[in-house]
């Protein structure tokens, strides 16, 4: 039964995090960054932005031209359940896309 | 999608082939990378979680990706495929470009050109990049109009 032991797992260290770490760093914002590789297209880069989060064209192309640029962008910034769910549409369509908090 | 030259032809049909080294270590790496690198735990828990629920996703892209080189007409340079497909297209043909980049160590200066590789299987693999590169960037201009 993987499915109700990962739940159990999950609501168990949300409920360890509540118990040792304050309120308003669970409410900490988390940033999305998505990183340069060799290999993926500029314009498939372009579209997921464009896809994932619903960004204009032109948006979508400065923060891929930042990726290829300075070798990382920040792509989306808020809370923690959102990024995760962003960082998972990013590894979906082969990105290099990682979530960090952001420091305070 | 028409217009193929013979090579391109020759490379879609690699595709299932490159695609059966995504279990590679390497490759594995790479299209399951780390959300948190400074944070081993999360990492890992993030792995436990969703490595799965990718590995199907991109099996059933490859999946759906072979089942339409059957339309695949060398002689004439075309291929016929349903539009649904074009995002399992663009999975299967990103997949294997990046598997044969993470096999072959190819790096920013492989894919401007600024490089000469004595290793032919490395060439190869570059070409192959290259090559798929051209007709992926056909399907995202595709999708884009």
């Amino acid at each position: 039964m993987p499915l109700p032991v990962a739940r159990v797992t999950t609501q168990t260290a949300v409920a360890e995090a509540e118990k040792t770490e304050p309120k308003e760093i669970l409410a900490t914002p988390w940033n999305v960054i998505v990183h340069n590789d060799p290999i993926n297209l500029m314009s498939y880069v372009t579209m997921v932005f464009q896809r994932v989060f619903g960004y204009s064209r032109a948006k979508a192309e400065r923060l891929m031209l930042e990726v290829h640029n300075k070798g990382r962008s920040l792509v989306w910034t808020g809370d923690r359940e959102q990024a995760e769910f962003y960082v998972r549409q990013l590894h979906g369509y082969q990105l290099l896309a990682t979530m960090e908090r952001v420091e305070g | 999608m028409s217009g193929l030259e013979p090579v391109m032809a020759a490379v879609l049909l690699e595709v299932p082939a490159i695609l059966g080294n995504r279990d590679r270590p390497e490759a594995r790496r790479r299209l399951l990378p780390d959300p948190q690198p400074g944070d081993p735990l999360a990492s890992a828990e993030w792995h436990r979680l969703m490595d799965g629920e990718l590995l199907h996703l991109f099996a059933s892209a490859g999946e759906v990706f072979e089942r339409d080189l059957s339309g695949l007409r060398p002689d004439r340079g075309e291929i016929t495929f349903p539009a649904k497909h074009i995002p399992a297209w663009m999975s299967a043909i990103n997949q294997a470009r990046l598997i044969l980049g993470e096999l072959h160590h190819v790096d920013e200066a492989d894919m401007t050109l600024e490089s000469v590789d004595s290793d032919e299987a490395r060439r190869g693999a570059i070409a192959r990049i290259m090559v798929l590169a051209y007709l992926l960037e056909h399907l995202v201009n595709h999708t884009q109009h």
